[in-house]
């Protein structure tokens, strides 16, 4: 208590005493008294009561007794805010000084009190201060515009200073430039949809302009700014490259990786078989081997980054291997980091070298590395098959060195080695077992006996090794190893073995509480017991060889990741909203997609001619367990729809149709069941596939539906173990579905077919199985019309239509993405009526409409007008100003969103210009394509 | 965009704290930065940690943590250049960086970080630029005196062990300049490159890497253009020729933006316009890889005998230096990490000048000075308690027990450059009134990264 007294004492005293400097007449005492005050307040002492006193020495002349009590305001001003409201008119005041340096700093400071009130007071300097002569003004008050969007969203937008802020992206100061672009950047990303950051070929050209002159800071906010631009071609992506590969080589690690950012994005969308495109994979090389020379610190962040560079271009450091080997004095996270990107760079050419660095590692004193080298091995004898013997010897050797924790990882490596090549190394066992007695690691326990259950019968004394495991049976953390491991033993022995396995079984069934252990026990007693050829089946059935790289990045996350390069989540290899609290910041970004020149140059077979950029095949590689949704539904009929109720009824029709119209197409491979899938409750039994017959015969048949592309691959046979599915989306007579055409490439006959969707932005679902009713044999077409509902689960795609489709047949199954053109959801009702068209126009914001140009489509209204109604847009009205056409065009989806459109054609002119509006924006871009694809054909 | 920046000292107290945007946590954040900071398992990289949403960068500077906390998706390699430049900046501003005069200039360091973030947004971390804005002067506890050049260590190289006491004029603030007008008429232009070399065992050179800087520090009063003549042989890159020898070549530059490069190319001139007033910045950095043009500094003959069955342990090392006669390496430490539980040690040295001890589980040898062209050696006796194994090898093998090696050397070589790159010249292209010539001090200088060699 008296301490505490004390205490307290000399604080009031210390207080005291520095009031009495704050009102001191001499300005050098004040200013050291300030001084004080700030240093108490950073060591935590509650220096508060002096605020009115700090205040009183604001309005002085002096410029550095000012900073000081800014700093203190700063500090203060929240805890007080009524006190701050004091100081507001000093604030006022200052913002219209002669000397910019106060004018910056007073609306610096003002912005930083973080106080409802003082806002409303900071709008007026604020505005001068955006218009101020001085760029050190201008770009202290950009950034300020960013702080009170932060305190009071709706009154930077009320106020215009938003529009001012996008002016500033044109100043002549690139300093300013870069702080606007900084806020506009931030304040983007809390409204997703704003626009705000509007950047367009002209913009882009500015900002390029402006990275050349500003500071190494202003350079990464416009970096990163352009890294979120998407180029409309390869021509422009490759000029904006060229303009960015300087950057590579700047002093400023963070300028390097910002610029590797934008250029590995932008390199998605270049030609393979470009020149520039080597060129530009060379140019990448050299910045990031030098990042290795920073410090430990910068380099850790570097090698992230590589990690996900190296798995996504490996062909950039392919010949930089030994810049990764690690040297003595890196601190331990940076050795694994290098250590593990040498695996991944680990091919035939180098794995020798790799090997003799790896063994060497492996005999150093951390234990943590050793450990990490010699899994490191093994990892390399899986990847790279060549290798493998000469890694199980180094293996060997190192068993040999007796030191335990090594033999111990090594023994669990080694297991996986038997497992990728099986019948091939057991010769090493006998080594293996002369080490049991000094395994106490459970994992290494569980590998070795893994191992003796699995060659139980090239190993003499098998059931005494695994009856010496049995006797600590309770203390066992591999309890659940050991019982499979004795059952295969005594499957394979059992003449001998039969007490052990009744041992074993026993103690997992009786004597155990773990319910994973009992319930496995009694599934093998109960399967020994009744039929052992069923257990030798199940227990020894054949296991499938372990993958390649177990731990790669699954594709579609590595993609993401890749837009992240330079950030925190490349640090954690999450994407960012698995780490950023309250979902700001957290737009998903995806890799611009190929074009159409580039990946016929990859996979010619894949790209018919003249087929649309964005209907290119997206074939997501089957590996990888992060599909999540996709994999978690299980491939059998689709749960969706009311057609599935009549659906059992119908299998029966479906075969009698189907035979049907076989026998009537006769000679044909062309077998044409679609009609029989179109389900009868949708009131159009000769729905599509009749259609499709007539316009196979007769190429007219257009009034009868909307717009239908030709078949795109969707999948290749290359990557669908020879199955081939091409296809395209129709819309007749109010129901949709997706036309297929499965080939079968295989050399083998394909059967069981199924179909199933990934969650999309729109609901599609399959409204029927997919029917392939006769076994598909090799060089066999089959052509399929597939009902789609749109009552299926929503979720957002990127881009919107996007449909990820998953195919099973009894070999494998398979997925592909694919994009549909968005007028298959256009609907038959969707005219409106004038006067609400009108009031709907005028009733939409501004904001939300988008412009458009149509090129090369010598149209006139009239044959406009009719071909746009055949599929769903319809005209509400028709004017004709100074010459020029105007449709007035109404559509609606099949979720209720109305789409309005005017489209003003001038005669004798190949484009027309199409302005959207609607309510959701993010459609227009798709509603364009719609609009060109049926204007065009 | 940074929420908040703080300086702890070593022992964790803040000695600085910052927040830009009115974060919630307050000045608990540094106490759990310090608290997860300790708590880190050893495998785990301390560079990045996370905690609820809070991101926190660090980097440790003079015995001082300098944290920036985030809670965005930023940049971690601004974040880190940031904090080295702050690291720098401070220094300048202070007089240098440490505990003491950080607390001593707490205005001044906050009036600092006031124009270089804004919203957590970076401005500047130009020395230059900043000295527009800042008021503050900087308290600097003793006087200083230029002309102590006794002990000229190399301002900015830091070797490994022998901490050079910074010279006097590095440990001079930028600011309190102001009144002395007359002293300061200097330039310093440092040629430093960093070796790091591994050797195999079997005496094969398996990657060898120079990372060289040229660094420049001028007090003069007026800013006018100075230019730095750069060996004419030096090629970038691999097919660049130049010269009629094999000339000086490193695979990749990169100079400070404030370098004009117009008689690069034709005449390897570098062209600086130098701001008025002190300044201090790396004028260009290079690296190469893999190809010498001199031969290694230093090889190591090592001999190692092992008795497994006694434990005795010997091991034999014979260090040659390849330098030229004239040149010589200093500082020189050879450390070797030796097998667990070593307890004694017994040495011969071959000259009287050398140490050799047992220290944290390794050998330390000391060599004060080392002349290009001599041979020293050592011979260590040492006991290894067994390993708890059987002793069924008892003979006396050649084979290394586990734990021994690699050797790794750290030295300073100075007036020496291992890419060969030499500054020809270094001219000024002005007069300043009334005074004499400047005194212009270019020093080339070459130290140990990582030299390690295999045993």
């Amino acid at each position: 208590m008296t301490d505490s007294k004390y205490f307290t004492t000399t604080k009031k005293g210390e207080i005291f005493e520095l009031k009495a400097e704050l009102n001191s007449d001499k300005k050098e005492k004040k200013k050291e008294a300030v001084k004080k005050v700030i240093a108490s307040m950073t060591v935590g002492k509650d220096v508060s009561a002096l605020f009115p006193d700090v205040v009183n020495c604001m309005q002085t002349d002096n410029l550095e007794l000012k900073k000081l009590v800014y700093l203190y305001l700063m500090n203060y001003a929240k805890s007080q805010p009524d006190m701050a409201i004091m100081a507001v008119n000093t604030f006022v005041k200052d913002c219209e000084d002669p000397n910019p340096l106060i004018r910056a700093l007073a609306v610096r400071t003002m912005g930083c009190i973080r106080v409802d009130k003082i806002t409303e007071y900071l709008c007026e300097p604020l505005r001068k201060c955006l218009k101020d002569e001085d760029p050190y003004v201008r770009k202290t008050a950009a950034v300020c515009v960013a702080k009170l969007h932060d305190i009071n969203a709706q009154l930077v937008e009320d106020q215009g200073f938003l529009d001012t802020l996008k002016d500033l992206i044109s100043d002549s100061n690139p300093m300013v430039v870069a702080n606007a672009v900084a806020a506009l950047s931030e304040i983007a990303e809390s409204h997703p949809s704003s626009n705000l950051l509007d950047l367009n070929p002209q913009s882009i050209n500015k900002l390029l302009t402006a990275l050349n002159e500003c500071t190494e800071w202003g350079q990464i906010f416009i970096l990163d700014c352009l890294a979120n631009y998407m180029p409309k071609d390869d021509r422009e992506a490759q000029s904006i490259c060229e303009r960015v590969t300087p950057r590579l080589s700047h002093a400023n690690s963070a300028v390097v990786l910002s610029a590797v950012k934008v250029l590995m994005k932008f390199m998605e969308m270049l030609s393979k078989d470009l020149d520039y495109y080597g060129t530009l994979l060379k140019k990448l090389a050299p910045p990031l081997v030098t990042l290795l020379s920073a410090e430990p610190e910068l380099q850790y962040v570097a090698l992230r980054n590589i990690n996900l560079i190296v798995q996504k271009r490996p062909e950039i450091l392919k010949h930089e291997m030994k810049v990764f080997f690690v040297k003595y004095n890196d601190p331990i996270y940076v050795k694994l980091e290098k250590l593990d990107i040498m695996i991944r760079l680990a091919s035939q050419a180098n794995i020798a070298q790799v090997l003799a660095e790896l063994k060497e590692y492996a005999t150093e004193v951390d234990v943590d590395f050793v450990r990490k080298a010699v899994r490191a091995i093994g990892r390399c004898a899986i990847k790279v098959e060549q290798s493998a013997e000469r890694c199980v010897s180094t293996l060997l050797d190192l068993i040999q060195t007796k030191v335990n924790y090594v033999v111990q990882e090594a023994i669990v490596v080694i297991k996986d080695i038997f497992r990728k090549y099986p019948n091939k190394y057991e010769s090493v066992i006998a080594t293996l077992c002369e080490n049991l007695d000094s395994l106490d690691e459970p994992e290494a326990r569980a590998a070795m006996i893994w191992i003796v259950g699995e060659y139980a019968e090239r190993i003499d004394n098998a059931d005494e090794l695994l009856e010496s495991f049995l006797e600590g049976f309770h203390d066992e953390s591999t309890q659940l190893q050991l019982l499979t491991a004795i059952v295969k033993l005594f499957l394979k022995k059992p003449t001998e073995t039969q007490e052990l396995v009744q041992q074993v079984l026993s103690l997992a069934t009786q004597d155990s509480d773990n319910p994973d252990l009992r319930d496995r026990g009694y599934i093998y007693w109960r399967l020994l017991s009744t039929d052992p050829v069923a257990a030798k089946e199940v227990v020894l059935a054949e296991k499938p060889l372990i993958s390649e790289e177990t731990d790669l990045i699954e594709p579609t996350l590595l993609d993401e990741l890749i837009c992240y390069i330079g950030t925190l989540a490349s640090v954690y290899h999450k994407p960012p909203s698995a780490f950023v609290e309250g979902g700001r910041g957290v737009v998903h970004k995806s890799l611009p997609p190929r074009t159409a020149s580039s990946e016929s140059a990859e996979s010619p077979e894949t790209a018919p001619t003249g087929a649309p950029p964005g209907e290119q095949p997206d074939v997501i590689p089957a590996q990888g367990d992060l599909l999540g949704d996709l994999l978690n539904l299980d491939l059998g009929p689709p749960v969706s729809g009311p057609p599935l109720a009549t659906s059992s009824v119908q299998m029966g029709a479906v075969d009698l149709l189907g035979g049907g119209l076989d026998s009537l197409i006769g000679g044909t491979n062309f077998v044409a069941p679609p009609t029989a899938a179109v389900p009868a409750n949708l009131g159009a039994p000769i729905g599509s596939g009749l259609s499709d017959l007539f316009d196979l015969t007769s190429g007219v048949g257009t009034l009868s539906g909307s717009y239908v592309a030709p078949k795109a691959v969707w999948l290749p046979a290359m990557k669908a173990k020879g199955l081939e599915i091409s296809g395209t989306f129709t819309r007749q007579v109010g129901s949709i579905s997706m036309d297929l055409q499965l080939t079968n490439k295989a050399l083998q006959v394909m059967t069981d077919f199924a179909i199933q969707f990934n969650r999309n932005s729109f609901g599609l679902a399959p409204a029927a199985p997919l029917q392939v009713h006769a076994p598909l044999s090799p060089n066999q077409t089959v052509e399929i019309s597939l009902p789609l509902s749109t009552v299926g689960s929503v979720m957002k795609m990127e881009p919107l239509n996007n449909l990820q489709v998953a195919v099973k047949n009894n070999i494998d199954v398979f997925y592909f993405s694919t994009l549909y053109p968005l007028h298959i959801l256009f609907v038959e009702d969707g005219k409106m009526d004038r006067q609400m068209f009108l009031a709907t126009w005028k009733d939409i914001p501004n904001e939300n409409e988008a412009q458009f140009q149509i090129r090369d489509c010598p149209l006139n209204a009239e044959a406009a007008s009719s071909k746009l109604q055949s599929s769903n847009i319809f005209t509400v009205a028709k004017r004709n100003v100074e010459g020029q056409d105007m449709l007035y065009q109404s559509l609606k989806l099949t979720n209720g969103i109305w789409v309005l459109a005017e489209l003003r054609i001038q005669p004798g002119n190949p484009s027309c210009t199409l302005s959207l509006k609607c309510r959701a924006p993010e459609v227009s871009q798709h509603v364009y394509q719609a609009y060109e694809t049926i204007l065009k054909n | 965009m940074i929420s908040q920046f703080f300086i702890l000292s070593s022992k964790g107290d803040p000695l600085i704290y910052k927040d830009f945007r009115g974060d919630s946590g307050g000045r608990d954040v540094a106490e759990l930065f310090y608290r997860k900071l300790t708590g880190l398992p050893g495998d785990e990289s301390p560079v990045v940690m996370h905690h609820h949403g809070r991101h926190f960068i660090h980097i440790r500077h003079s015995g001082l943590y300098l944290v920036v906390t985030t809670s965005e998706n930023v940049s971690p390699f601004s974040l880190l250049e940031l904090l080295s430049r702050l690291a720098t900046l401070l220094g300048d501003y202070c007089g240098s960086l440490g505990e003491g005069t950080i607390s001593r200039n707490v205005a001044l360091v906050y009036e600092l970080l006031d124009e270089v973030l804004d919203y957590g947004y970076v401005q500047t971390t130009s020395t230059e630029m900043l000295r527009n804005f800042i008021q503050t002067e900087a308290v600097v506890s003793k006087p200083f005196s230029l002309f102590d050049l006794s002990s000229v260590g190399l301002f900015g190289a830091e070797t490994q062990q022998s901490k050079v006491a910074p010279s006097s004029a590095a440990s001079r603030p930028v600011l309190s300049s102001r009144s002395d007008q007359s002293q300061k008429n200097e330039v310093f232009l440092d040629v430093v490159e960093r070796l790091s070399v591994l050797i195999a065992s079997n005496g094969s050179l398996l990657k060898v890497d120079v990372q060289g800087e040229i660094r420049l520090k001028s007090f003069l009063p007026s800013g006018s253009e100075m230019r730095i003549g750069l060996t004419e042989e030096f090629c970038v890159g691999k097919s660049e020729l130049r010269g009629y020898g094999p000339g000086i070549r490193v695979d990749e530059v990169s100079f400070h933006s404030s370098v004009n490069l117009d008689e690069f190319e034709s005449h390897r001139i570098l062209r600086l316009q130098p701001p008025q007033g002190e300044v201090r910045l790396t004028v260009m950095r290079y690296q190469l890889s893999d190809d010498l043009p001199s031969p290694l500094p230093f090889r190591l003959f090592p001999s190692v005998q092992w008795d497994r069955g006694s434990g005795r342990l010997q091991v034999y090392l014979k260090l040659r230096c390849d330098l030229l006669s004239k040149s010589q390496a200093l500082n020189v430490r050879l450390h070797l990490p030796l097998p667990r539980g070593v307890v004694s040690l017994s040495q011969e040295l071959s000259s009287p000048e050398q140490k050799a001890e047992l220290a944290e589980g390794a050998l330390r040898w000391d060599l004060p000075r080392v002349q290009g062209g001599s041979q020293l050696s050592g011979l260590f006796q040492m006991d290894v308690p067994g390993p708890p194994g059987p002793p069924s090898h008892g003979l006396s093998t050649s084979a290394s027990p586990l734990g021994l090696g690699p050797a790794s050397l750290s030295f300073e070589l100075p007036r020496h450059t291992c890419s060969g790159l030499q500054v020809r010249f270094l001219r000024l292209a002005f007069r300043p009134c009334g005074n004499a010539n400047p005194h212009k001090w270019v020093r080339h200088l070459s130290h140990s990264d990582a030299y390690v060699i295999r045993i």
